[in-house]
């Protein structure tokens, strides 16, 4: 569904991409590991069209996304949830939620509106906070509203980076039911993570990103038999 | 009935002010723009409606429509030279420092437009009518009523429609707005734009009420209106207007009750006092906050 073909990101001087390869299947969860440094973050702004690449192919559904910037990416049904949720703190949630229909035509309002009604039932803590200022909803909420707003988008597939960062166990835990709650519903969700162990519960198929490049990808069968993944990644030896 | 009646001067003049700090909050607190030749695009409004008149010869509307249109144009000029080109990475201090290098150029400009320095402005003529035993310039209650639909207007447009809220999250973090497919760099140049047109709207409304205006005009402008915005709040464009309202107020009270040369003493005696128990401003919002940690990614 999503391929990326040698891809590379350089800010100045310095490659934080060299040259990364990877695929995301059509009602899978992907999930790429990685230490910090590793390029996640560069490799989600590029796909996002935030950054540009300075060479390689990124494609979703056949449709080319190189070159095209973060606006018309988003059209193309690309959605990103960024790392550390960004909510606009002095919107209300509902106003966020309408700012994730940013790219869609005004025609659509009677849709907007009805694709908010979805988002309070998937997500009942945001209609009991529809009116507050973002900022003052906490860590676990806000992520939801981040996801939320991703999926006010409509798109065919969902980028989520670090969606655990910051939140307590608990929240965490809720944060991947809801993750997984999304996959069966039927979407595709590219997920970057540092905790390998949670990743494990809903990925399918995982890529370990080291200093820019792919330094493994296999099924989490694979990924449980390699002894260095082990020990760097799941604790324990 | 005296204080009634300097009351009631102070709320005439305040609304303009209260226009003119709203479109300093629209540039300085909405979107964040330390944009020093704000002011100076007004005076240059002003200039050129001077300029213009004999060659016009559309009189006090041509005035009117022309320190509008020019104030509005200088406003756009300096967002495409000064701030369009230089986004968050190069930094706003960038930004900044080109904004001063405009105001000079945009104050010599006007400074030849205006060659006898003192011009007489010209106002719209309303008559003046007795309120009971209050007396009331009809000019002044014509300001007070455009000043108040201009600022509904403003908040229709920001709270109300689809255009506002694309601005305000843009405001908050334009970073996240342009991921979620905001047009951002076109968004800037509208706000500087309407920005703009108020803030000739309200200099049209201080010179006539003045009868004069001067070279000096745009540094005095960016005093009013920066006053007006810190007393009511950096990022909160009620605090602007009630900051302008309050500047009126007290200016004029001031000046009622110590005499003319007082009276900007005793403003800025008010912005020291605000600045040291509410450094934030009156209803003073938090700003600088949500972006940093998105900065330091992109």
């Amino acid at each position: 569904m999503l391929s990326v073909n040698n891809l590379v990101t350089s800010y100045g001087l310095i490659k934080a991409l060299k040259g990364v390869s990877l695929e995301a299947k059509k009602g899978a969860v992907t999930c790429i590991l990685g230490p910090n440094g590793a390029g996640k973050t560069t490799l989600m702004f590029t796909l996002a069209g935030i950054l540009a690449p300075d060479t390689g192919t990124v494609s979703l559904l056949d449709q080319n996304l190189m070159g095209l910037g973060a606006p018309k990416i988003l059209r193309k049904g690309l959605a990103l949830v960024p790392e550390n949720r960004l909510v606009f703190a002095d919107l209300t949630v509902s106003e966020n939620l309408l700012a994730g229909a940013f790219s869609q035509s005004r025609a659509m309002s009677a849709q907007v509106s009805d694709d908010i009604d979805k988002m309070y039932d998937r997500f009942p803590i945001l209609k009991a906070r529809h009116d507050q200022p973002a900022g003052n909803l906490s860590g676990g909420e806000q992520q939801m509203l981040a996801l939320a707003r991703a999926l006010m988008s409509r798109p065919s597939i969902l980028l989520m980076d670090e969606p655990s960062v910051g939140l307590s166990p608990l929240i965490v835990d809720e944060i991947f039911a809801i993750v997984k709650q999304l996959n069966d519903d039927g979407m595709s969700i590219l997920l970057v993570e540092q905790n390998a162990t949670k990743a494990l519960q809903v990925a399918d198929y995982f890529y370990l990103l080291d200093q820019g490049k792919v330094t493994f990808s296999g099924t989490p069968d694979q990924l449980k038999d390699d002894d260095i993944i082990k020990r760097a990644y799941l604790g324990g030896g | 009935m005296d204080m009634l009646q300097t009351s009631i001067d102070g709320l005439m003049m305040g609304s303009t002010y209260a226009l003119l700090g709203l479109s300093f909050a629209l540039v300085f607190g909405v979107m964040r723009r330390i944009n020093l030749a704000f002011g100076a695009c007004l005076l240059f409004g002003a200039s050129l409606a001077i300029y213009l008149e004999p060659i016009l010869g559309w009189g006090v509307w041509g005035l009117f429509l022309v320190t509008i249109v020019g104030a509005a144009l200088a406003s756009s000029y300096v967002e495409r030279l000064c701030f369009a080109p230089h986004g968050k990475r190069q930094g706003d201090v960038t930004a900044m420092v080109a904004s001063f290098a405009v105001w000079m150029q945009l104050d010599e400009i006007s400074s030849q437009l205006l060659p006898q320095r003192t011009h007489a402005f010209q106002g719209i003529e309303v008559p003046n009518f007795w309120w009971g035993e209050l007396f009331v310039r009809g000019d002044q209650l014509l300001h007070f009523a455009i000043a108040l639909v201009s600022i509904l207007l403003l908040y229709l447009l920001l709270y109300k429609t689809r255009f506002g809220l694309l601005v305000r999250a843009t405001a908050d973090s334009s970073e996240t707005a342009h991921l979620l497919g905001a047009p951002v760099p076109w968004l800037g140049f509208t706000i500087f734009l309407v920005a703009g047109i108020l803030g000739g709207l309200a200099a049209f409304m201080i010179l006539s009420a003045d009868g004069y205006v001067t070279p000096l005009f745009g540094l005095w402008s960016t005093f009013k209106g920066l006053v007006a915005m810190i007393i009511g709040g950096v990022g909160s464009l009620v605090g602007a207007v009630l900051g302008g309202l309050i500047l009126g107020l007290v200016e004029t009270h001031a000046g009622a009750a110590l005499g003319a040369e007082f009276r900007d003493m005793v403003t800025f005696g008010m912005v020291f006092l605000v600045l040291i128990i509410r450094p934030g401003g009156l209803m003073g919002v938090k700003i600088y906050r949500t972006d940093n940690l998105a900065q330091e990614r992109v």
